[in-house]
């Protein structure tokens, strides 16, 4: 009983609902402005709502994470530019959506699965967090380095036409990642002795720049061509379309909380592990993945809105981060005068249910706002090139400054901007060289410190690798998953299996 | 219309400029936090900045500037006028840079407005670890060469140092597994990625109230209010009493050419925000000494923790300079 009143206490309370509400609303326009992260508007208003009550604090904080996270799926869909990481995947199938123009229908349908992944996400929180938690703080270093090739493996799916440009394109993208001081031993790597290189190259830059300015200065090439005209009939998808796709949903949110709950990894992998899955498991599209895909969509959109739950379970069961944007929670907990930790479910169990109920009403209010404006928004798309690539040059730089607010990221991004360009006219995908500056510190970091543990020893790490039932799993997975890609396959093991069933069926 | 228009841009744009030769603070402060969004860094400052801005009557725009063990924000800094509108919010990194050869500068270099608390090193292990107190830990060390795995944070950071000052005392063979910071090590340790974790006792105290880990040894001369029954490491490793206590601190600084009044305002700004109660309470809960020093106190508090810091290092052989080289004199 109590615990439905903590849940309530932000419905129920005017104020509260109202910032929750307001929340929500700036977070969307946050997230949609490609630079402006989550992370950096929920750390301004630390400082902020100092003097606030803990739980109006918390509630202006909620929403602008759960709209944030909604809203970067906005300017991906319309522009391609995710407005932030974990809408990257989005930009792959969503701006050819808009492209055909769908783009009101794909922000409908981008919504709806962003709300039922938030769903997903906030269930799990409220009804396993501990134990997934403790899954979560199993995951070893040898373990996360398994998902970074998990993820790796993507390029196949990312490489269009051609793999071994698309696997050069990772291969860059994993060395424009490995610039800056050594994560391990703060040596320098490929700075050539500049400081503003410690720091390495900003994923952020680098991705406004690939999806952003390359897409702007192709549009050069079809200034003549009029605009696609929107079809804004239908914004709220079709009933049959969310059941159609709701099966999908689900695992793409289940694979989203489980990887946003991870302490090391965030929405941005959960949305790309996501799509790759939806490509692997779809056998016959409607339309061809990265043409404009609706499954595309849907995977990572619903998987970047469950990791937001899944943040929150080590968060509020053992004070333990899974993002970002819940280090920045913690922080601002302490500062009113709360110790977030494993003792704060005890000394105070109702921020537990009240941040359920918080992210919950959140959740809706991304619906309701998400749902409102999209006829305008879609017309964004029909605007005459000559507004609208200025429009996208604008709103680059502007997002390149604010996310350091230096202007070294501002000529990153237009340099990598020049660079997709033509990476894209010889045939060249982008997404490839976004997952590698994405994956590579995760890779390089969890590589290094699984083969530090076994002291150098090739052999006991393989040893480990079998040794721990999930290390096994990853293994196998990362092993029949390329399997799976390969001749040897559909040569082979497939007529195996398909003899087996034959026989069942005899 | 138009001109109109024009001409509101225009005085808008004069407005925004700075007023000059106006008494400091004028415009907006900003402030440079060393470390990460979260971490215990940012935290802390972030805690004692709201209650600066009142005393000082003007905005401190906090931007968190990482990377480089911190040295990024604190060349940042020095690059900027010294005029104490740019203030450097950072941990005990810097004092580190010059034998680690990160950088040529460190907080020596710069005016200290105030140094506002220090942490106490500890020992944490993970629950099933073989060893309760440092004497078994050692112990066990020495009989199973290479087994124990020890979390750091990378050379120049805590880990490292208090490493290196037991090494200096009893040689031991672990495994030294780098981590991004203390956040992430602790977590491994829950883990069982790695077995033991020397950590700052504000960043493990909740996991080890709650049972998640355990203290095995604590880096002080005397014992501590917040561990009852655990000795300090000077039982165990008595010589380590000339190079103890010793620990992490936060502190804010200006550029070394800052004017003398401008620094005394900033000082008495931040001192009096460390003694506000909220900020106490924050730092007494999360197991942090209380300083608020400033001047000639924080300069020499300053001098101390590099000339103990940078020979232990040399000593332990991960230096890349002497200390000699920068006139470090070796702690007596």
């Amino acid at each position: 009983m109590d615990a439905l009143s903590y849940f309530a206490m932000s419905w129920l309370d005017p104020s509260l609902l109202i910032l929750t509400a307001l929340g929500t609303f700036l977070g969307i326009y946050v997230g949609a402005i490609p630079g402006l992260s989550v992370t950096m508007a929920v750390s301004i208003l630390i400082s902020f709502t100092f003097s606030w009550d803990v739980n109006d604090a918390l509630c202006l904080m909620v929403g602008i994470y759960m709209g944030g996270v909604y809203g970067g799926s906005r300017t991906a869909i319309l522009l391609n530019i995710p407005g932030a990481p974990s809408a990257i995947a989005t930009a792959l199938d969503g701006y050819p959506l808009a492209q055909r123009g769908e783009a009101g229908e794909a922000i409908g349908l981008s919504t709806i699965m962003s709300v039922i992944g938030g769903f997903i996400g906030i269930i799990v929180l409220a009804v396993a967090a501990p134990n997934v938690s403790e899954f979560a703080l199993s995951f070893q270093p040898r373990d996360y380095m398994m998902l970074a090739v998990l993820g790796i493996m993507l390029v196949g799916s990312l490489a269009g036409d051609s793999l071994a440009k698309g696997i050069f394109a990772g291969a860059m993208g994993m060395l424009i990642g490995t610039v800056g001081l050594d994560p391990l031993t703060a040596e320098e790597r490929f700075t050539f002795g500049v400081t503003e290189l410690w720091n390495g190259i900003n994923p952020v830059a680098v991705m406004i720049g690939m999806f952003g300015i390359s897409e702007a200065l192709n549009q050069l090439h079809h200034l003549d061509k009029m605009a696609v005209k929107q079809k804004i009939d239908r914004i709220i998808p079709h009933w049959s379309n969310i059941k159609k796709y709701f099966g999908l949903s689900v695992q793409s949110s289940t694979l989203g909380v489980v990887i946003g709950a991870l302490p090391g990894t965030g929405g941005d992998i959960a949305a790309l592990m996501a799509y790759d899955h939806a490509k692997r498991i779809t056998k016959n599209p409607e339309v061809p993945f990265g043409k404009g895909a609706k499954e595309g969509l849907v995977a990572p959109e619903s998987a970047n809105n469950a990791a937001v739950g899944g943040a929150y379970i080590p968060m509020l069961t053992l004070g333990i981060p899974g993002d970002a944007v819940t280090a920045v929670f913690i922080g601002a907990l302490f500062i009113h005068g709360l110790n977030p930790g494993p003792l704060l479910l005890t000394e105070k169990p109702e921020m537990f249910w009240f941040t359920v109920g918080n992210l919950t009403l959140a959740n809706i209010f991304v619906l309701i706002f998400g749902l409102t404006g999209i006829r305008l928004f879609a017309k964004i798309v029909e605007c005459p090139k000559g507004i609208l690539i200025p429009l996208i040059f604008l709103l680059s730089i502007v997002g390149a400054y604010s996310i350091n607010n230096s202007v070294a990221d501002i000529w990153w991004m237009l340099g990598f901007g020049v660079l997709g360009y033509f990476m894209k006219m010889y045939g060249y995908q982008l997404g490839p060289v976004i997952l590698g500056v994405i994956l590579s510190r995760l890779m390089d970091e969890n590589w290094r410190r699984a083969i530090i543990s076994e002291r150098e020893d090739l052999g006991s790490f393989f040893l480990n690798l079998a040794s721990s039932p999930l290390s096994a799993f990853l293994l196998t997975s990362i092993v029949l998953i390329f399997l799976s890609q390969t001749p040897v396959w559909a040569r082979w093991i497939r007529p195996l299996w398909a003899g087996k069933e034959d026989k069942a069926q005899a | 219309m138009k001109k109109r228009l024009l001409s509101t841009i225009a005085a808008l744009a004069f407005a925004a400029a700075p007023a000059f030769a106006a008494e400091y603070p004028s415009k907006d402060i900003q402030g440079i936090i060393q470390w990460g969004a979260g971490g215990s860094t940012d935290a802390v400052m972030r805690a004692v900045s709201p209650h600066a801005e009142k005393v000082l009557g003007t905005d401190i725009v906090l931007t968190n500037k990482t990377g480089g063990v911190g040295a990024i924000a604190m060349k940042y800094v020095n690059a900027k006028k010294g005029d104490g509108y740019t203030l450097l919010m950072g941990a005990e990194n810097p004092q580190m840079y010059k034998v680690l050869d990160l950088a040529n500068i460190d907080y020596n270099d710069m005016i200290p407005v105030s140094i506002l608390a220090r942490g106490t090193p500890i020992f944490v292990a993970r629950n099933d670890a073989p060893y309760n107190n440092m004497q078994e830990m050692i112990d066990y060390a020495k009989a199973n060469p290479g087994k124990v795995k020890v979390g750091s944070t990378g050379p120049g950071g805590l880990t490292s140092i208090v490493m290196a000052m037991v090494d200096s005392q009893v040689k031991l063979d672990v495994t030294s597994i780098p981590y991004d910071g203390d956040g992430p090590a602790l977590t491994a340790l829950q883990g069982g990625a790695i077995d033991v974790m020397p950590s700052v006792l504000g960043a493990s105290i909740e996991h080890v109230k709650a049972g998640r880990m355990k203290v095995i040894g604590l880096m002080d001369e005397t014992p501590h209010p917040l561990l009852p029954g655990i000795d300090p490491i000077t039982k165990t490793l008595p010589g380590l009493e000339k190079l103890l206590p010793w620990g992490p601190f936060f502190g804010v600084f200006v550029k070394a050419d800052t004017p003398a009044d401008v620094v005394t305002k900033l000082s008495t700004a931040f001192n009096e925000s460390a003694q506000q109660p909220d900020f106490k309470a924050l730092m007494d809960s999360r197991g942090f000494t209380l300083m608020g020093i400033s001047g000639k106190e924080a300069q020499d508090f300053l001098t101390a923790y590099r000339s103990v810091s940078s020979w232990i290092v040399y000593d332990a052989g991960f230096a890349k300079k002497s200390p000699e080289e920068f006139g470090i004199k070796r702690p007596e």
